[in-house]
């Protein structure tokens, strides 16, 4: 069993209650609980029942029988009697390494992390070291020094913790770490708060799902180890466990003389045991990291067809959004998209404007059907007005189709400044598998010169192609990004929140790219952006969002000289102006021009 | 640059320490060892020639007047020459003539189904994840059964069943002993044929835990922004799965080689004592059995070696695949 969770784990929440420390009921939690429940009444009760499990009878490999439920042993011993004595002496060795190597684990672990500097260095190279010498050769020659004579149950269970502690010590490591860089602990340090209190109080509690995980695990590593040990005839002397009882049942070979009965049963009892407590382990590890959950087993028809696609009223128009709702299919539907209509125009810039959670993503996502389940489509059309004529219903198209369709007629372009390019294949790759993918027919020196082509548009140096994007600044992502979306000269770019987390110099630069691409290659750009007063400089028309509803569709113009809706003001007024005042940007914009064809905006969010 | 410089620092460090806990945990635990082997060798009619006890006394402590740190010094020494001293089970071997004999086959062994199993894990690992909500989801849970067995029981199974009751394979042994060993294509036959089950149980036995990390890590990553750029760019669905999602989620399965190797070892060891395997891991087991610390010591250490060099060699290779490795070290 491979334990990498060292990468996977997402930060949990702040100071989280109670509750979500707690695993969510799952068929599989059930099963794990129930195995883990039966075998330790096994060890518990189990050896309170049976007799004794040493009686040496001259009944030789019984099979199982009304006396001797599990049959007997070479030298007549009760099979069930030796089980249940067995089982306790193992899940007492998997306690006591757990317990011990968890200890271990959150010294050189938390307090490293949490200490940081040398100290975090010196103990975070001691937990690596010890990570890669093997342990079970090492176990082995520890074990091979002890005497025979001395090797108790004790000894096997320090060895087996001193050499299974360090994985776990490196997965809490690196959770401590980005705790102790949260608000609440740092707030908690600036108060004065004592070191140890920080840890138990403010750091432990968010790491109690983690460090339960990893003594689940060492638990499974621990009665996994002392099995093998024992097998190799180095385990605890004078004390019984399912390792030993294996170890003479091979040694007296029960396997050859046909007694399942005597080698079967102690082997299935670790597993099962080792099995619950890993699908304990799997709901633990949801709580951890929440994308790990499960999710409804996908329907056959991802999309079904909802509604008529509009035919083109007139020529003019390249998109149209009738009537669409998207509903996420959780136990309590959410509307996130009600009933919207809107239109896009060859060439225009339409904004889409809303707070967080409006709405405004999912509906630009469902344009391209990139929404994911539990979104659906409930009712409602997108029709896209080829240029070559011909009316696209993009809800009715095949998988094929649709792959057809996507970025050569409508492209996108995300926070490139995020994570939205591949952060391991090169940006030439990236361009690249765009033209392979829809212009097989291209050679590659035509598409290396596409590609050197749509970085001189958007004003990147042709020697990036060979650079990651993690080699790129921000505002260069973003340029990448716009320069992808080009590549295949669509005629719609749906961009969402394209300059959000770019610095505002950087930010305008890029809106001037976009303008002048506009001005020059004439696509239709679908805007989504949180910041309405940037829309009334950029936009030719703005459709603000609320709840999933349009409230107010308008164009710029209008928007900005007499907003109608009370939230399209509220959230004018919502933005300070750099000179002080809250709303000042609506009131004192005298010198707005709210679109500026020449693609150099004069004034930026009303301040120059 | 400073990566790879931060990594072989970081390997010297780790064989360091494995030296240095080979010279301490003999002088640290009860008894007399060096007592033990020369009563050993004097009844296999060896000479002890006073060579033969230095160099056990510097491997496993002694009572004589030297410092302790005189002794350390002069067994790094002997250990950089290759001077691992004399076995005593195999008398009158030197130690590294022993392990000579024996590495070849762990290291083919151990390599291929160790590298079989990380390529079915990763590869059927990414069609769970990436195909989530089918049907497949419910191979993770039967991926956890595998991992819990305990592999010796599972492989001794195995032998009853495919090798005794069915006949399909050898008992044990690396290869037919009426073979003499050579480079020819009979005996390489016959080793293949060995091989296989011996192989198979450590896939079977390993191949649970790759594909738990692969399916983890490509559940997450096909909620990256990148994968939905992917799509949006109206890749192919195979491209996507592969050459967005599968190739970072890889990442960490790589990077965790490091863990899971010691495993494959100590499985490996096991492996060898169920198919009584010509390999280190029995000479390991042997010299356990008859008090052979020298040959125990010098196995610990060629063990470790073999482990650390391959992890060295999979963090130069995580370097190429992932390029931000290269600059931030």
């Amino acid at each position: 069993m491979t334990n990498l969770s060292a990468v996977t784990v997402e930060p949990p929440r702040g100071r989280a209650g109670w509750r979500s420390m707690l695993p969510r009921w799952s068929p599989k939690l059930g099963v794990g609980l129930a195995l883990v429940g039966l075998i330790t009444f096994i060890g518990v009760i189990g050896p309170l029942l049976v007799g004794d499990p040493n009686t040496i009878r001259d009944i030789s490999l019984t099979p199982p029988s009304g006396d001797f439920w599990l049959g007997t042993t070479w030298t007549g011993q009760d099979v069930v009697a030796q089980l249940a004595h067995a089982t306790r002496g193992s899940l007492y060795i998997g306690l006591m390494v757990g317990v011990m190597a968890t200890v271990l684990s959150a010294l050189f672990g938390i307090v490293g992390a949490y200490i940081g500097g040398y100290v975090d260095e010196g103990f975070n190279l001691f937990s690596n070291v010890m990570l890669v010498i093997p342990g079970l050769p090492l176990v082995i020659v520890i074990s091979a020094f002890v005497p025979a004579d001395q090797r108790g149950m004790w000894t096997i269970a320090v060895v087996l913790a001193i050499t299974g502690w360090a994985a776990s010590a490196r997965v809490l490591r690196a959770q401590t770490l980005s705790l102790r860089n949260r608000d609440y602990v740092a707030a908690a340090r600036v108060s004065g708060e004592k070191p140890w209190r920080v840890i138990t109080v403010e750091i432990l509690p968010n790491l109690l799902p983690l460090l339960a995980s990893q003594f689940v695990f060492s638990v499974i590593y621990a009665i996994l180890s002392e099995a093998g040990l024992s097998f190799l005839g180095l385990g605890a002397s004078n004390s019984s466990t399912l390792g030993t009882m294996l170890y003479y049942a091979q040694n007296s070979f029960a396997l050859q003389r046909e007694a399942w009965w005597w080698f079967v049963p102690p082997g299935l009892i670790i597993a099962l045991f080792g099995c619950g407590l890993a699908l304990v382990n799997f709901s633990i590890d949801e709580i951890i990291n929440p994308k790990l959950r499960d999710i409804p087993r996908r329907r056959k028809a991802e999309v079904s067809k909802v509604a008529e696609p509009v035919s083109r009223t007139d020529d003019d128009v390249v998109l149209t959004v009738n009537n669409l709702s998207v509903v996420y299919q959780v136990e309590t539907p959410v509307h996130a998209v009600k009933d919207v209509s809107i239109t896009l125009r060859r060439g225009e810039i339409l904004g889409l404007a809303g707070e967080s959670g409006c709405g405004k993503t999912t509906l630009a996502y469902a344009i391209n059907r990139l929404h994911r389940p539990p979104a659906e489509v409930t009712t409602g059309s997108v029709t896209f007005h080829d240029r070559e004529g011909g009316d696209i219903d993009v809800l009715a198209l095949t998988p094929g189709e649709l792959r057809a369709f996507r970025w050569s007629k409508l492209s996108m372009v995300f926070q490139g400044a995020m994570n939205a390019l591949n952060p391991v294949i090169t940006v030439r790759a990236q361009l690249d598998d765009v033209l392979t993918t829809h212009r097989p027919e291209m050679t590659k020196a035509q598409r290396k010169a596409k590609c050197e082509e749509v970085l001189k548009l958007v004003g990147v140096d042709v020697r990036r192609l060979s650079s990651f994007p993690h080699e790129l600044s921000g505002g260069m992502r973003q340029r990448v990004m716009i320069a992808m979306a080009l590549l295949l000269d669509p005629q719609v770019m749906i961009m969402d929140e394209p300059t959000t987390a770019l610095d505002v110099v950087v930010q305008r630069g890029i809106l001037r790219e976009i303008l002048r691409l506009r001005d020059e290659i004439g696509f239709a750009v679908l805007f989504i952006t949180h910041d309405l007063p940037l829309l009334l400089e950029l936009a030719d028309r703005i459709a603000v969002m609320k709840e999933g509803e349009v409230v107010e569709y308008a164009t710029a113009q209008d928007m900005y000289e007499q907003p109608a809706h009370p939230y399209t003001r509220q959230l004018l007024d919502s933005f300070p102006s750099l000179t002080g005042e809250r709303g000042a940007f609506v009131r004192s914009g005298e010198q707005m021009t709210p679109v500026d064809r020449s693609g150099e905006p004069t004034a930026f969010g009303g301040v120059r | 640059m400073r990566y790879y410089a931060r990594k072989f620092g970081f390997y010297l460090v780790a064989l360091w320490a494995a030296l240095t806990l080979n010279f301490f945990i003999p002088r640290l635990m009860p008894g007399n060892p060096v007592d033990i082997l020369m009563a050993k060798l004097a009844q296999r009619g060896g000479t002890v020639d006073p060579s033969a006890r230095r160099a056990y006394e510097l491997m496993l402590g002694t009572n004589s007047s030297e410092s302790l740190f005189q002794q350390y010094i002069s067994y790094l020494g002997n250990m950089f020459r290759g001077d691992l001293g004399i076995s005593v089970s195999a008398f009158p071997a030197p130690v590294s003539e022993v392990i000579a004999g024996a590495l070849p086959w762990t290291l083919m062994l151990v390599g291929i189904a160790t590298f079989l199993s990380f390529a079915f894990g990763i590869i059927l690992g990414t069609f769970v994840g990436w195909r989530r909500g089918t049907w497949l989801d419910s191979l993770v849970p039967a991926t956890t059964v595998l991992s819990a067995v305990p592999y010796f029981w599972l492989a001794l199974l195995l032998v009853a069943v495919l090798s005794s009751a069915w006949g399909w394979f050898p008992l044990q042994g690396g290869y037919d002993i009426l073979l003499s060993p050579g480079w020819n294509g009979e005996f390489i036959g016959s080793a293949i044929y060995y091989g296989t089950l011996p192989a198979l149980t450590i896939v079977i036995s390993s191949v649970g835990g790759w594909l738990l990390g692969m399916r983890n890590m490509m559940v997450s990553a096909t909620s990256e922004d990148y994968v939905l750029t992917a799509q949006a760019k109206g890749l192919r669905d195979s491209r996507i799965m592969i050459k967005y999602a599968a190739r970072n989620a890889v990442l960490p399965s790589v990077a965790g080689f490091a863990i899971s190797l010691g495993f494959v070892v100590s499985g490996a060891v096991i492996t060898e004592q169920v198919f009584s395997y010509p390999g280190i891991g029995s000479k390991l087991l042997q010299a356990v059995q008859n008090n052979d610390y020298a040959l125990m010591q010098g196995v610990f250490l060629v063990i470790t070696v073999a482990v650390l060099g391959a992890n060295l060699v999979v963090d130069l290779l995580y370097a190429v695949i992932d390029p931000r490795t290269r600059v931030s070290g």
